[in-house]
């Protein structure tokens, strides 16, 4: 074989291969969007499923009667964006402090997070269920919000970045009488924002997925998060909801990931997350 | 002491919003799961200590060997899958011959981005027995329908490709990450000495993903022993792929075994105490922190 053919075999074989993983990936989420536009008459058997009769909406419109559609949306939007703005803020903080100052008991403190960051506090989930009762925090959004505001992971994954940051900038800006905490906001905060983005865009979407927590702390329909309405969605149309309604409101919960997973895309180039990992 | 305190007390301040909600979300929840871990408590009246009684219940629970074995599986099948996908994949982006890579990039990561929750729900209707896709693939393909979430034996399958397909995506960019730090000089000179390609994988590729590789095995076996969200949504018959931490759920919110469900989850605590504890061992062998 000559060493063009080669060539154009290896780039025959990296794009097929790569365009039926792509269709894997693709596929569930195409099918569920078609088939929640079908009607409830229609055949969803096998490749039935792909073949649209006549498009409809009521679909959707049947879910917005079973589930409040409108307030289980805007549960999700505000844990998500709360849950996330908060936990950028303690964990930066906390990030810049391990990364550029020194204090007695820094590296011990520093163990002890990356120490804790694989122990996942699900497993506390009785105590923890135990605790919100008792701060009166059971079937309130804050329960979602207040034991995550700083992560471990968090405050590992910023420090990782921060560590680059040159001291001369930070001393500088001491020098010229700037205070601790303006020191981060007009200094470290702007130069760590590609790392904050790309934590930013992880955190939100980890949050609107959620499931395991809104769960466990929510106890009435008005107070759920679309996750938990949806994940019911199946036993809400008195125990069978036609599967049209029930991908009606998949499609709901992760078309919305997918757009902000897509604008963020633009925004900043891929792979950045990772950098936390070192090789 | 004080003095040091007043003289480091910015990032004192700062850390401490971290270690106030770690000892009130984490550490407390922690301690207590191992004290009602040995008392009998339905969430009403107040528990009653019990000894080890949970754990010798636990013993002879043939739920629990149920769970521990599914969750095994979960992890075994989902780390061979994971890492065998998407170091492929994340190979695959990284050649020099693909064109328009940021869309192969992009639409390689959605998966990722898709709630499991929701998945599971299209997953369900995927493997269902008699009108699911799967079913009738295998069936034009000329094999016979299986009763994926019916019966006991296949359940665990569509919860473990469910938990690949999903996860794949995150170990990908990892990968990719650490394959862009190769650099090329090590496969020019291994192709000037004549190398194949496969032998520049094996012999250049992988020892240098050594670590990332150690870490994408560590990440995948946390998320395996907390897998919920699966195998809640695609439940099968009874405990058939029940995972130990649901189990954990279950017994205690559903059945209000608090005391029973606290003794499951100090056997989580312990499995993730000795991972967190092997991947602490390493990183600090080989000098990351």
């Amino acid at each position: 074989m000559s060493y063009k053919t080669k060539e154009v075999l290896r780039k025959l074989v990296v794009h097929g291969l790569l365009c039926i993983i792509v269709a894997f990936c693709l596929f569930p989420v195409l099918w569920m969007s078609i088939i929640s536009f079908k009607e409830v008459g229609e055949s969803i058997t096998g490749f039935n499923a792909l073949r649209i009769q006549s498009p409809t909406l009521a679909n959707y419109k049947r879910l917005f009667e079973l589930i409040p559609i409108w307030t289980n949306l805007l549960n999700s939007a505000f844990t998500s964006i709360v849950g996330t703005v908060t936990t950028l803020f303690f964990c930066s903080l906390a990030g810049y402090a391990f990364a550029k100052f020194d204090f007695p008991g820094r590296n011990a403190l520093f163990y002890f997070v990356i120490a804790t960051m694989m122990i996942s506090p699900e497993v506390g989930a009785v105590p923890m269920f135990v605790i919100m009762r008792r701060v009166g925090l059971v079937n309130s959004l804050w329960s979602l919000i207040i034991p995550r505001m700083a992560t471990a992971i968090g405050i590992f994954y910023l420090r990782q970045y921060m560590l680059d940051i040159p001291d001369a900038i930070i001393d500088s800006a001491r020098i010229d009488g700037c205070s601790e905490f303006g020191i981060y906001r007009r200094i470290v905060v702007p130069i760590a924002k590609p790392a904050l983005a790309s934590w930013a865009s992880i955190t939100v979407i980890a949050r609107w997925n959620d499931y395991f927590w809104p769960l466990l702390y929510l106890r009435d329909s008005s107070k759920y998060t679309l996750m938990v309405s949806v994940s019911m969605l199946p036993v809400s149309d008195g125990l069978s909801t036609p599967w049209q309604v029930v991908l009606a409101g998949t499609t709901l919960v992760i078309v919305p990931s997918i757009i902000l997973y897509l604008v963020m895309q633009t925004y900043q180039k891929s792979g950045q997350v990772a950098g936390a990992v070192k090789g | 002491m004080w003095e040091t305190l007043r003289k480091h007390r910015h990032p004192y301040l700062f850390i401490a919003p971290y270690l106030i909600l770690f000892l009130v979300f984490q550490l407390v929840p922690t301690i207590a799961t191992v004290y009602y871990s040995f008392t009998e408590w339905n969430g009403l009246r107040p528990p009653r200590w019990i000894g080890w009684r949970n754990y010798q219940l636990m013993m002879n629970d043939y739920m629990f060997s149920n769970a521990i074995q599914n969750t095994f599986r979960y992890w075994i099948v989902g780390a061979i899958g994971i890492m065998g996908l998407s170091l492929l994949i994340a190979v695959l982006l990284n050649s020099k011959v693909l064109r328009s890579k940021q869309f192969f990039k992009t639409s390689t990561f959605l998966p990722y981005v898709c709630a499991s929750v929701a998945m599971g729900l299209i997953f369900r209707m995927l493997f269902e027995e008699h009108a699911g896709l799967v079913n009738e693939v295998i069936v034009s393909l000329g094999g016979s329908r299986i009763p994926w979430l019916t019966t006991s034996a296949y359940a665990w399958i569509p919860v473990v490709i469910l938990f690949i397909w999903r996860l794949t995506p995150w170990f990908t960019m990892i990968i990719l990450s650490g394959l862009l730090n190769i650099s090329d000089e090590y496969y020019e000179a291994a192709t000037v000495d004549g190398a194949s390609g496969w032998q520049q994988f094996l012999r250049i590729t992988l020892p240098l993903l050594n670590n990332i590789l150690f870490f994408c095995f560590i990440t995948i076996t946390v998320d395996a022993w907390r897998l919920f969200n699966e195998s809640h949504i695609l439940s099968g018959p009874g405990t058939s792929n029940t995972s130990l931490f649901e189990l954990m759920y279950t017994s205690a919110f559903t059945n209000f075994k608090l005391g029973y469900g606290s003794a499951l989850g100090v056997v989580l605590i312990v499995i993730l105490l000795g991972i967190s504890l092997i991947q602490f061992m390493v990183r600090r062998r080989t000098g990351e922190i």
